[in-house]
């Protein structure tokens, strides 16, 4: 625990010595220029080089993706799987322009992230804490477990008419259900991260005379961090599963409204339009909490 | 007899595989998908009574080119009309039924579709007064009228029957499109916000502006007659099945023609079974199908009912939902013109018709016949059956005799007055002056009836003591 500190200590008692070495010497090295643009980009190529090689090779899959998808649709492949009647992604990319100029579409986003956002944070703040106590004291453990393990297979779209019933408001019903989507994911790797902590570690805290409130704080949580973040990486994905369900209930806004009326009205290039916004904003919300485990636990970002 | 088991296998191997070679050359498969709307009450006869009484089967081509074909029949049930067309385009069905507008949308889906068109190929029920439709609020609003509901949130599964009602309705009366504050939301969703307060009025399809008041939460308030747009359930075939089976689709007409004789011939067994079959009350499958009731089920495709279409076709373009789209080349009465004339009916005397069956008999309260069955009533006595009566204020005068004998009472239907469509009595206003009781749908109709008679509105307990009094309120 005390090395970083020493450590810290160290480069700083170094720092001013190099400074001042570095003070008389510009005379004797003047062509201490900015290196060039160019080497400036080779460096940052070679520090780089695998996200970049991991970066063009997902967009070759991506671009590859699109253009199978268009060659099965353009040629109406029927080969056991049937495209017949699949919209292209011309015919997609045009009903998305379409709804791109519509202000009603970036408000169906908009809303829908909120919805998310909400239930999300919700089911994280219920399910991490649940899950550290549910994993510290057995009697907790007893007493909710067998009410999650029967809640947690329900799907969505069953909770609908007890989701109306429940809430007074339809938005309150709406963030009920992505709630619900997310918090058992969350709380099962709570729970599992919990039932990995080394019980060394524990014991080891105990010796040294740590009381419950730090071996909380300084063994189990962090020991549990890593699967924490599982949770809420796999409850963030199934929050958008859930959303279609959940925006039945909406009835006007939307993205999962969106797919849902396209569906009502038969709209294909719609409905695949709606599903792939769905994709990208639960791309985008993964990189989020996956970009927030990198900051909370600075030592596995390395990796 | 370990000993005789593999000789017993090798033969037995050796005329399975004979049986195997020899299935193609007898008999081959054809599956016929159907796609039903079993909740929806006016597409029973198209749909579940041609399942459940085997009708189908019964009518199905078995000679010519048809002696080697098996059909195996596919019936999948439905709450809408949106995944009927879209399991229609999958070619997982091959007949669907419909409301009108879902109808349209399979129509304009399809004209997409490069390896089969839909048609529509005749009809499950109509109504010409674009009855069964209908919007209901919550029994304890305030709301009376459609104009009570300004600015109010309403729902409605959009691009269904309902939903054509709604902005019918809106445009008859002027309002602008924001009016209320329409939102989307199906059968179920819907339902159940108006239970629990959280919608202010919901619209629907049959049998919903039906059930939920009988249900005993809702009231409903406006009725499809008022847009006097018909409204109707349709069957559509995909054209690839119908071009290579057409006897099939005639056989499917034959069926149907049986379904609604059936119907007609003994209306409440007819409605006793549909609810055991499709779990809609019996009540309310009457109040539709059975004698004068909301809906007729007439199978010919009526030139009144595809104007109706192209009149939808425009809320629908208007709405940018739909292009061009020419709903008279998209009709198709071949199939069922030979199912008539296989069957020595006349198609063309059917379809100049658009008469119900209608309520008739001996009145036994007041002992008089029944002479105008839309001022008449019926009373739904448990053990004597389904009893009809000359008009609502000896409806209502028998309702109370039955039950001072102590019989238990399912329901009583009377027609509104000036709209003719049955009502349940307990959920009617009556305006009740001057010897006479006339029930209402709306009260402000009743009001006004009311006001000319110089009486008053009462509600049906109020009504039913006034019937016994002679009419004196």
């Amino acid at each position: 625990m005390s090395s970083p500190a020493i450590l810290r200590q160290s480069e700083d008692s170094s720092m001013p010595a190099a400074l001042a070495e570095a003070g008389p010497a510009p005379a004797v090295t003047p062509p201490a220029t900015p290196p060039s643009f160019g080497t400036l980009a080779l460096r940052w190529y070679r520090l780089n080089q695998g996200r970049l090689r991991a970066t063009a090779i997902g967009i070759i899959s991506l671009l590859a993706f699109l253009l199978v998808w268009h060659l099965l649709t353009t040629y109406r492949v029927v080969f056991f799987v049937r495209f017949t009647n699949v919209p292209s992604p011309l015919a997609v990319y045009a009903s998305f322009t379409k709804a791109i100029h519509d202000p009603k579409f970036l408000l169906h986003i908009l809303l829908s992230c909120r919805r998310i956002f909400i239930g999300f944070s919700l089911a994280a703040i219920v399910g991490v804490p649940l899950g550290l106590i549910m994993g510290r004291f057995k009697l907790v453990h007893e007493i909710i477990f067998p009410i999650a393990e029967v809640l947690r297979p329900i799907p969505a779209i069953a909770w609908v008419p007890m989701a109306i019933m429940l809430w007074p408001t339809n938005e309150q019903s709406i963030v009920f259900i992505t709630f619900l989507g997310s918090f058992f994911p969350i709380l099962v790797n709570t729970l599992h991260g919990m039932s990995l902590v080394d019980p060394v570690l524990v014991r080891a805290a105990q010796c040294l005379g740590a009381r419950e409130r730090s071996i909380f704080r300084e063994v189990y949580f962090p020991a549990s961090l890593p699967h924490i973040f599982t949770g809420l990486t796999v409850g963030m994905g199934v929050a958008w599963v859930s959303l279609i369900a959940a925006e039945m209930i909406s009835g006007q806004y939307g993205i999962g409204y969106f797919t849902w009326e396209a569906y009502s009205l038969v709209q294909y290039p719609d409905i695949a339009l709606g599903m792939i916004a769905i994709g990208v904003l639960g791309l985008g919300s993964s990189v989020l909490i996956r970009g927030a485990g990198h900051l909370v636990m600075p030592w596995r970002s390395t990796r | 007899m370990v000993r005789h088991l593999p000789t017993l296998s090798i033969a037995m191997s050796v005329t399975s595989l004979a049986l195997l070679l020899a299935q193609p050359a007898s008999a081959e498969t054809v599956t016929l998908g159907i796609g039903t709307q079993d909740t929806t009450t006016n597409t029973v006869t198209a749909g579940v009574v041609i399942r459940q009484l085997h009708l189908l089967e019964k009518y199905l081509p078995k000679d010519g080119k048809y002696s080697n074909i098996k059909f195996e029949l596919e019936w999948q049930n439905f709450t809408s009309g949106p995944p009927v067309t879209n399991a229609m385009m999958a070619n997982k069905l091959q007949i669907g039924m419909m409301g009108d507008y879902p109808l349209i949308v399979n129509g304009f889906t399809f004209d997409s579709n490069p390896e089969s068109k839909s048609r529509l190929i005749g009809i499950a029920a109509y109504s010409l007064s674009g009855s069964g439709n209908g919007i209901v609020v919550h029994k304890d609003s305030p709301y009376y009228d459609l104009a009570d509901l300004k600015g109010k949130l309403v729902s409605v599964p959009f691009g269904s029957a309902a939903h054509g009602m709604v902005l019918k309705a809106m445009q008859d009366r002027g309002y602008s499109s924001d009016f209320f504050q329409l939102v989307s939301q199906s059968p179920e969703v819907g339902s159940t916000n108006l239970q629990e307060k959280k919608i202010d009025a919901h619209a629907d399809f049959v049998p919903f502006a039906e059930l939920l008041p009988f249900r005993g939460f809702a009231r409903k308030i406006f009725d499809g007659v008022e847009t006097n747009l018909p409204t109707f359930h349709g069957i559509v075939v995909r054209t690839d099945f119908a071009e290579k089976y057409p006897e099939v689709v005639v056989a499917y007409f034959k069926a149907l023609i049986a379904a609604n004789q059936w119907l007609r011939d003994n209306p409440k067994l007819a409605a006793e079974k549909i609810q055991e079959w499709t779990g809609i009350n019996k009540e309310v499958v009457y109040i539709f199908l059975g004698p004068s009731g909301n809906m007729t089920t007439d199978p010919t495709v009526k030139p009144a009912l595809i104007d109706a279409a192209t009149a939808d076709v425009k809320v629908l373009q208007n709405l940018g939902r739909m292009k061009e789209f020419d709903p008279k080349k998209w009709v198709d009465d071949s199939y069922i013109r030979k199912a008539y004339a296989e069957m020595k009916l006349d198609y063309d005397a059917q379809l100049g018709s658009t008469k119900n069956y209608e309520i008739s008999g001996e009145d036994t309260f007041c002992k008089k016949p029944i002479a105008d069955p839309r001022k008449a009533g019926e009373v739904w006595v448990d053990d004597a059956g389904i009893l009809p009566f000359s008009s609502a204020s000896c409806t209502l005068g028998a309702y109370a005799d039955f039950k001072a004998k102590g019989k238990k009472i399912n329901v009583a239907y009377v027609f509104d007055t000036t709209r003719g469509i049955k009502l349940f009595a307990d959920q009617a206003f009556f305006a009740v002056g001057n010897g006479e009781v006339a029930p209402f749908l709306l009260k402000k109709d009743a009001e006004a009836y009311a006001a000319k008679i110089s009486g008053k509105v009462l509600g049906f307990d109020d009504a039913v003591k006034a019937a016994v009094s002679g009419g004196k309120t």
